[in-house]
């Protein structure tokens, strides 16, 4: 494919995919629809996080931590956090604190980008790593803004939108609302609204990567060297990925808060940033299209991994402590109240498994398919 | 003209056949009950620092198993589906909100913490799901019921525990300097204030308190701090991980008041765990309450419930021990849901199931202390307001006095 055919056949399958993601709720349980709008708001954050590790080759390990300050920051405007002794009041409807959480965790990430430049590698991970650990007793710390340890209830405000939904006579029906003269459920609209702004995001990474700043970027990953001597400045361009980076998290953590309808200092635990880096290993750095299997991997694994041994009983073998087979691999015994360790085994068996089978990521298979269709056409076409 | 009459009734009689059961199925079928079983889900810390909990849930669900065995509960069986929100109230919200909007439960049920509990209180009240015998004994659930009508507690609450201490102290020690380690939430600051309510103007007094969080790591800090105050009576408000902490640090430092300690974590497995195996002397005298049978108790090796715990435990949680008292709350509460569906009849509701919780009498629950009833009623939504204080005395506890009773909660 000449580069022309391929930016039509990209425009092609995102606009076909844009078509799925906007038919998929006809074909799921409303409750599904909240599972994807959880997808679509790791889609967010994953991009943000590729925009960061995948192409601009800086690692971090705590994106999850400014998910906290967007999660926070759409959530003190929503509830306000007089109620805590803060100064701020309640009253901003959802959907506008997202712009704000988006660039409130941009600029800690602008801020955070400074000192981050000294840093490389391996160093790099851990100052990242320690926002995420330092994260929630932070939040704690500041209990008067925060709410501390309890969080911030959400549900029921008004200026969560849907919070006035009318229940049916149905018990077994959801309740509605209406945005813009169209009926919602509540799962039906944060499905809508999280898969709306993933859809910008994506578009918004895309054309960030394809000029000048996405050269400057990967240039940045592979030698700074070579980028320094062409005249790339690495302050300017670490920075600007650092922020940009942070502010999809931003956004993606106001939405989760909004998806949530509360926020405490677990809600964005060190585990987050660990499993959105998971997201991007998973998706293929440096490429966009494979993180929307990354997201899907992120919000649905783990959630299955529990679903393989906790099902609809509790069986007592797990929490007591028994042996499990696993094929190949052989028995495992699982022991002790606290560990009903069959899912984060299933978690981290799966995760190696993909790295074996895919070891660019998704992205990379993409890649690799596309290949081999431009190759068979060159060859047809001698 | 005898032969149009009956084909006339026979056709009358087919019709109303085929109607009638259509137009029952139409009528209030509420989520989660089918003609062979009624779903029900809960959220357990099955991992995570509250993990010793876990054993609650395992109890109820050995006991909804051994009535499954024998018929179920007016032909159906009771489902309990348990999943696990390692006592992060960011995960009960989404494990309730799947329980409620997914697999379609009937009632959510004993789900245990009371910051998890209070995360969902609102949207199960807003979607009017039965939010029935939450495991926590925060005030708020009696004494707001009024606002979340479809919220019910169960044990004892805080605020009628914290009084009862407060009463004992003043009553035990003259002019006591007491310290009090307690949960920065709901659960830890209704103990705290009522302790205080009941010290009253004794001339015993609280000469420090200090809060830890759910989520810190250990409380050796607080505790050093509290035995710097100079106390001689040491409250430990805490969880069971956190409580264990407390005595060993306590230990440690040499100090050795007298100690005072909540009835979550105030069992006698705890004891043992607290006592390192005879080594830790400051859990001998230890003060709590309790309305469960201890399982550990001699006094109850005869009891016709407590065999039956014995047996359904062995039978129905396999490898889970005996001698957690956790497992006895778990079929305290199972009993009396039990009993509860019982009485919901053939077609069961949740608003019925609702006003059937707000008014129960129920006095011969196996699992309880003897004495001890679980009653509501016009004005009274605290099921469970009485209690034994007990002393740990060398390895075991032993009654103080009789029976307690709360009257305002």
């Amino acid at each position: 494919m000449t580069p022309r055919e391929q930016r039509i056949f990209g425009f092609a399958v995102f606009a076909a995919f844009a078509v799925i993601v906007l038919v998929l709720p006809q074909f799921i349980s409303d409750f599904r629809a909240r599972d994807y709008a959880y997808v679509g708001i790791y889609l967010i954050a994953l991009l943000g996080l590729n925009i960061l590790t995948g192409y601009t080759g800086q690692i971090s390990l705590g994106h999850g931590a400014f998910m906290a300050i967007g999660g926070y920051t759409t959530a003190i405007l929503m509830a306000g956090n007089e109620q805590f002794g803060g100064p701020i009041p309640s009253g901003m409807q959802d959907i506008w604190t997202l712009p704000i959480a988006g660039l409130v965790a941009g600029l800690f990430g602008l801020a955070f980008g400074l000192p981050a430049l000294r840093l490389s590698g391996l160093y790099l991970a851990l100052a990242t790593f320690a926002i995420a650990v330092a994260m929630p007793s932070t939040v704690k710390r500041f209990e008067e803004h925060t709410g501390g340890g309890q969080g911030i209830q959400l549900f029921g405000l008004p200026e969560l939108t849907g919070s006035n939904a009318v229940a049916p006579a149905d018990p077994n029906a959801p309740a509605t609302f209406e945005v813009l003269g169209l009926t919602f459920t509540q799962n039906d609209w944060m499905y809508y609204l999280a898969w709306s702004i993933a859809l910008a995001a994506f578009a918004g990474a895309w054309l960030i990567l394809r000029g000048r700043t996405g050269r400057a970027f990967r240039a940045v990953r592979d030698s700074e060297t070579a980028a320094v001597s062409s005249g790339v400045s690495l302050a300017r361009y670490k920075t600007l990925a650092f922020g940009i980076s942070a502010a999809y998290a931003g956004v993606a953590g106001g939405l989760f808060a909004i998806a949530s309808a509360f926020v405490n200092p677990d809600t964005f635990p060190i585990a987050l940033s660990i499993f959105l880096l998971v997201g991007i290993v998973v998706g293929g750095l440096g490429g966009l299209s494979g993180l929307v299997v990354g997201a899907i991997f992120v919000a649905f694994l783990p959630l299955w991994a529990q679903g393989q041994d906790l099902g609809s009983v509790l069986p007592d073998s797990v929490i007591q402590g028994d042996t499990v087979s696993i094929p190949i691999l052989g028995d495992f015994l699982f022991k002790g109240t606290s560990a009903p360790g069959g899912p984060a085994i299933v978690y981290g068996i799966v995760l190696i498994l993909l790295m074996f089978v895919l070891p660019n990521g998704v992205g990379g298979l993409f890649r690799r398919v596309g290949q081999a269709i431009t190759n068979r056409r060159y060859s047809r076409s001698k | 003209m005898i032969r149009r009459r009956s084909a006339a009734v026979a056709a009358f009689g087919a019709a109303l056949a085929f109607v009638l059961p259509a137009a029952f199925a139409g009528s209030t079928a509420d989520p989660g009950i089918s003609a062979t079983a009624v779903v029900i889900g809960g959220t357990s810390p099955l991992t995570g620092p509250a993990a010793s909990y876990a054993s609650v849930a395992r109890g109820a669900n050995a006991y909804f198993q051994f009535v499954n065995s024998r018929g179920g509960v007016n032909k159906r069986r009771i489902e309990y589906r348990i999943v696990d929100d390692a006592y992060n109230p960011a995960q009960t919200v989404q494990a309730v909100r799947r329980l409620v909007e997914q697999d379609r439960v009937f009632a959510v049920f004993n789900t245990l913490g009371t910051e998890s509990n209070l995360a969902i209180r609102d949207y199960l009240n807003q979607v009017k799901v039965p939010q029935l015998f939450v495991a926590s004994g925060a005030t708020t659930w009696g004494r707001d019921a009024a606002k979340y009508p479809w919220t019910i507690g169960f044990q004892p609450s805080y605020a009628a525990e914290g009084l009862v201490y407060g009463q004992y102290i003043a009553r035990a020690r003259k002019q006591a300097k007491v310290a009090v380690l307690f949960q920065n939430d709901d659960y830890g600051k209704d103990l705290l204030a009522s302790l205080k309510l009941g010290l009253g103007r004794s001339g015993s007094k609280v000469v420090a308190a200090e809060a830890y969080q759910v989520t810190s790591s250990d409380v050796g800090s607080q505790v050093a701090k509290l035995k710097a105050s100079g106390a001689n009576v040491f409250c430990i408000f805490a969880t069971p991980t956190f409580a264990i902490q407390a005595y060993v640090f306590a230990n440690r430092l040499g100090w050795k008041p007298l100690v005072v300690n909540n009835a979550v974590s105030g069992t006698s497995n705890i004891m043992v765990l607290a006592s390192e195996g005879g080594k830790n002397r400051l859990v001998e005298g230890t003060v709590t309450t309790t309305v469960l049978k201890d399982p550990t108790d001699p006094r109850w090796k005869k009891d016709a419930g407590m065999k039956q715990y014995r047996a359904l435990l062995a039978k129905y949680a396999k490898g889970a021990n005996p001698d957690d008292v956790y497992h006895v709350y778990g079929m305290a509460v199972g009993y009396e849901t039990v009993s509860l569906f019982r009485r919901l009849g053939a077609t069961p509701t949740r608003t019925a199931l609702m006003a059937r919780a707000r008014s129960i009498s129920s006095a011969k629950n196996p699992f309880l202390l003897p004495g001890v009833s679980v009653k509501t009623g016009k004005g009274d939504n605290f099921p469970i307001q009485q209690g034994q204080l007990q002393r740990w005395t060398k390895g075991r506890f032993v009654a103080v006095g009789g029976l307690w009773t709360s009257k305002r909660n």
